[in-house]
């Protein structure tokens, strides 16, 4: 009896040690990059995260199967959790790119090195808003929010859209108005940033004239959405009368014929980036640059600008028609520095329930 | 005695090691299932509890001085306990009514009422929040027909919809346990001259107690932990499982995510302790412990007509919540533009993710009916130290949040050699290790009934081990097989807190799908997809059971 006791103690410990001891030691490193691959073949398909919306990487992953035949498996996941997705996957990522994300992603890959640099013709002399200077990332698309309503919402209380994100302060909209969570939209955190630099730093009464704007306006809003889009969907709906949100889903529902009315106001949108870099590790290195050269192309940006956002080229864009007024000045890298710091502080004065 | 059998044999090397294993087998595939078991339940956890410890300077309480000094993490807590106490108070005493109303009620309410609660076990549970959104949004059915300048969005709305949610299964366990109390006890107090009133307090509600304790601890868990509903309706209400769940995956932060995911586990490990130190000591078996309790009894109206309150106004909820969703599912947008339309149903976007449920599902149901199975033999016939151990491991996998538990696969599987996370296997890998319990308890009901001597009988007689297992343990064990591949599955099918951490390019599951298209406010597509899911569901597991009954392995409810 005892000798079968210890046998079996014996076997499950030497096969503890099997798969203990490799799990205790460091991860192994990375290996080198590859070098450019020489045959100039095409893989079958690659793996990519996207943010945005659903349609439109649908569109996107359609558009490079039709022109590079390459398949593109994403999936749809918000910039934040892209973020955190990358952070616990280094070294070993899931997918082989990035397509159309935002800023602080590609800023974080690059200061980790999870990215890989990448010399793109496609590219080439365009200036800093567009393609990081190193080439760790690439920029199709510029998002900007927009301020919506529901016409039927406002018709019955006979209220105007308002034509500034002042007028979004009067006591008329209290718990009539939706915004996304800083603490979790990438669209929000730039109306953060754009309402702290809007109201505060650029008109010289710092940080706090913003936040004095963020605690009057958080008087009137109902609750903040988890996800940058969710604004367009619940005002078409009418569940709300005035949203602020990611223009990407405006005219889509529009089209689908809901009762929506967009409006930049006058002090202009901010803006941020639309990124895509290439994952270190991929085994479709040569693939993944192709890509990159053919988000580069002008067709491309006119598929981004019909669905509203800002491109590169001179190329009409959906919704706005020409380029929408930004607010000028906006200090991008200011708002990525202090990311943490900010999000720390609007949880403290605004999640209060 | 296989000993002796292994003795009179020729000592070949072959028959040495099949000698081995015919004496060790028991103990090598119970040292094998322990390890696996502690690696897919507790690797993880301890992954999340170091992650919460661990700074990019080394070991460090930062993390926890962060959670205690900021005001937004004590308001999440606090009303995440509000919620599980509240809703762990509603979910036992209408489960209560209604299992006392199947067992012991007119037999005429019992099918119907089991059908109406069996019906939210194969439904994801955050339908609720959509059923609730449609009828009392800001443009809800009900909010506009009484011109209300209010919504269900907030506290009391979370409350709500996880009581439904988790109704089932507070049923479901209250049930088991009075189904199998002896009512001889119960008739010989009414005999006696008893009250039916105290009956109830003095014999019944007592004997419970261990149900009671053990639905109450995994309904506070399930209700705390579980974000769906909270997520869709909390409108600006925090709660500790959404905030974890978006800390990560909107924050990209995982220690603070994981420090979350401590004050998660808390209360689950402190409800554990108390359940274990309470019961311990105490037998409550009947004697007989056999259910016999089949007849309806006479229950006077006073205690009655309550009863049959509550349960039809519980149940009436659910009819009226898949009626709301059947109805989203073929309107444009229910309550505002209520045009017939079959654009949501036919959408091929939740057609593709079905199918990778079905498939991770299917997985995740068949290693889960054969590990509960092994399991249960190992700790009913092994005799190595450390069985109770593996037992009281796999009971805890179902205490676990479900958010803990995806990040936890998350930390632990993402590096070489169990380089899990992206393939479609950790997803069925995740959800069987949770719901293990289920299978295996199955199983030891079933071993329990089969004495050792008819195994040792045919080993005697010169059966192989393997030949014995095949023959006699493996046909007295199949419904338990069959039981644990159900119950999988259809958790799998519906699993959302744990199966958001690790789904993969490419490779989303509908109730991803269900959830993010209600983020988004698409009430059309969540509905159509969730109908659709329930729909699959249900017609699995009609198809199981059916060809289960027609090869003569009936599957009884509770194997």
């Amino acid at each position: 009896m005892k000798s079968k006791w210890l046998i079996s103690v014996g076997l499950v410990v030497c096969l503890l040690l099997a798969f203990a001891l490799p799990m205790c030691a460091p991860a192994p490193p990375v290996e080198e990059e590859k070098p450019p691959v020489e045959e100039e073949e095409l893989a079958k398909s690659i793996r990519a995260y996207m943010s945005g919306t659903p349609e439109h990487d649908a569109d996107q992953a359609n558009f490079i199967k039709q022109k590079l035949g390459v398949e593109v498996k994403y999936l749809y996941l918000s910039c934040g959790v892209i973020g955190a997705r990358l952070d616990a996957e280094a070294p070993r990522f899931s997918a082989d790119m990035c397509i159309s994300v935002c800023g602080p992603q590609a800023v974080t890959a690059k200061k980790e090195g999870w990215s890989i640099a990448y010399d793109s013709p496609a590219w080439r002399g365009l200036g800093s808003e567009w393609k990081d200077p190193d080439d760790y990332w690439f920029n199709t698309a510029c998002v900007v929010f927009v301020l919506v309503g529901n016409e039927d919402r406002l018709a019955e209380q006979g209220y105007a859209m308002p034509d500034s994100w002042e007028d979004l302060l009067d006591p008329k909209w209290k718990g009539q108005i939706v915004m996304p969570s800083p603490a979790t939209s990438g669209t929000a955190f730039r109306m953060l940033f754009t309402f702290l630099q809007l109201y505060g730093t650029l008109v010289g009464k710092g940080e706090e004239g913003g936040w004095e704007y963020m605690a009057a306006l958080d008087k009137n809003i109902d609750h903040y959405t988890s996800g940058g889009n969710a604004p367009t969907d619940l005002v078409a709906r009418g569940e709300f009368t005035l949203g602020i949100t990611n223009q990407a889903q405006v005219q889509p529902r529009i089209d689908e014929g809901y009762p929506l009315l967009w409006t930049i106001p006058e002090e202009g949108s901010g803006f941020g980036l639309g990124p895509n870099f290439i994952l270190k590790g991929t085994e479709e290195l040569y693939t993944c640059q192709k890509i990159i050269d053919l988000l580069g192309t002008e067709e491309f940006s006119a598929l981004r600008a019909a669905t509203g956002y800002v491109v590169k080229d001179d190329v009409p864009i959906a919704l706005f028609g020409t380029k929408p007024k930004l607010v000028p000045n906006l200090d991008l890298n200011w708002a990525f520095e202090n990311q943490d710091r900010l999000m720390d502080e609007w949880k403290t004065r605004f999640v209060t329930e | 005695m296989a000993e002796a059998r292994a003795l009179s044999r020729p000592r070949f090397v072959w028959q040495k090691i099949e000698d081995f294993f015919a004496v060790h087998i028991v103990s090598t595939t119970g040292g094998l299932l322990f390890l696996i078991v502690a690696i897919f339940l507790l690797w993880p956890i301890i992954a999340v509890l170091t992650r919460s410890v661990f700074g990019s300077e080394g070991l460090t309480l930062e993390y926890y001085k962060t959670f205690i000094s900021k005001s937004y993490y004590h308001r999440s807590f606090y009303n995440s306990l509000l919620l599980g106490v509240l809703t762990t108070s509603v979910c036992l005493s209408v489960g209560f009514c209604i299992a006392y109303l199947t067992t012991c009620g007119p037999v005429y309410l019992r099918r119907p009422l089991r059908l109406v609660t069996f019906l939210l076990l194969i439904s994801p549970p955050y339908i609720f929040a959509l059923s609730l959104i449609i009828l009392l949004g800001h443009r809800g059915i009900i909010t506009q027909a009484l011109h209300l300048n209010w919504a269900i969005y907030g506290f009391t709305g979370v409350v709500i919809a996880q009581s439904l949610a988790f109704l089932p299964l507070a049923y479901m366990m209250i049930e088991n346990t009075l189904s199998s109390l002896n009512p001889n006890l119960e008739d010989s107090a009414a005999n006696l001259g008893a009250t039916e009133g105290k009956i109830l307090r003095s014999i019944t509600l007592p004997l419970l107690r261990p149900g009671f304790l053990k639905a109450a601890l995994i309904v506070y868990v399930l209700a705390v932990a579980e974000f769906g509903n909270a997520a869709l309706l909390s409108g600006r209400t925090s709660f500790l499982a959404p905030d974890t769940y978006l800390t990560i995956v909107g924050e990209a932060n995982y220690n603070m995510g994981s420090v979350l995911s401590f004050f998660l586990l808390l209360p689950c490990i402190i409800v554990f302790v108390i359940q274990n130190y309470l019961i311990r000591g105490k037998s409550y078996t009947t004697i007989g412990g056999k259910p016999v309790a089949a007849e309806p009894r006479h229950i006077s109206s006073v205690i009655l007509i309550p009863m049959l309150a509550v349960s039809f106004i519980a149940c009436g909820l659910i009819l009226l919540t898949f009626l709301v969703v059947g109805l989203g599912a073929f309107t444009k947008i229910v309550g505002v533009d209520n045009t017939f339309t079959l654009k949501s149903i036919l959408d091929v976007g939740s057609t593709a993710v079905l199918i990778n449920s079905l498939k991770v599902s299917f997985l995740a149901g068949l290693l889960g009916g054969i590990l509960g199975v092994l399991l249960a033999y190992v700790i009913i016939r092994g005799r190595f130290r450390g069985r109770t151990t593996l037992e009281g491991m796999t009971v805890s996998g179902i205490t676990l949040p479900g958010t803990v538990l995806g990040i936890g696969y998350i930390l632990a599987f993402n590096k070489p050699p169990l380089l899990l996370t992206g393939t479609i296997v950790i997803l069925s890998i995740c959800s069987v290790f949770r719901h293990l319990v289920v299978g295996m308890e199955a199983g030891i009901t079933k071993l329990k009934q089969l004495s050792i001597e008819v195994e040792e009988a045919s080993l005697n007689l010169g059966a192989s081990t393997v030949t014995t297992f095949r023959r006699i343990v493996l046909p007295i064990t199949f419904p338990a097989f069959m039981y644990g591949f159900m119950y999988t599955f259809m958790r799998t099918m519906v699993g959302l807190s744990a199966m958001i951490f690790l789904i993969s390019p490419g490779y989303s599951l509908v109730s991803v799908y269900i959830f993010n298209e209600a983020t988004l406010g698409r009430i059309g597509l969540s509905c159509a997809a969730t109908l659709k899911l329930i729909t699959v569901v249900s017609a699995c597991l009609a198809i199981l059971q059916f060809s289960s009954r027609r090869t003569g392995l009936s599957v009884t409810r509770k194997a």
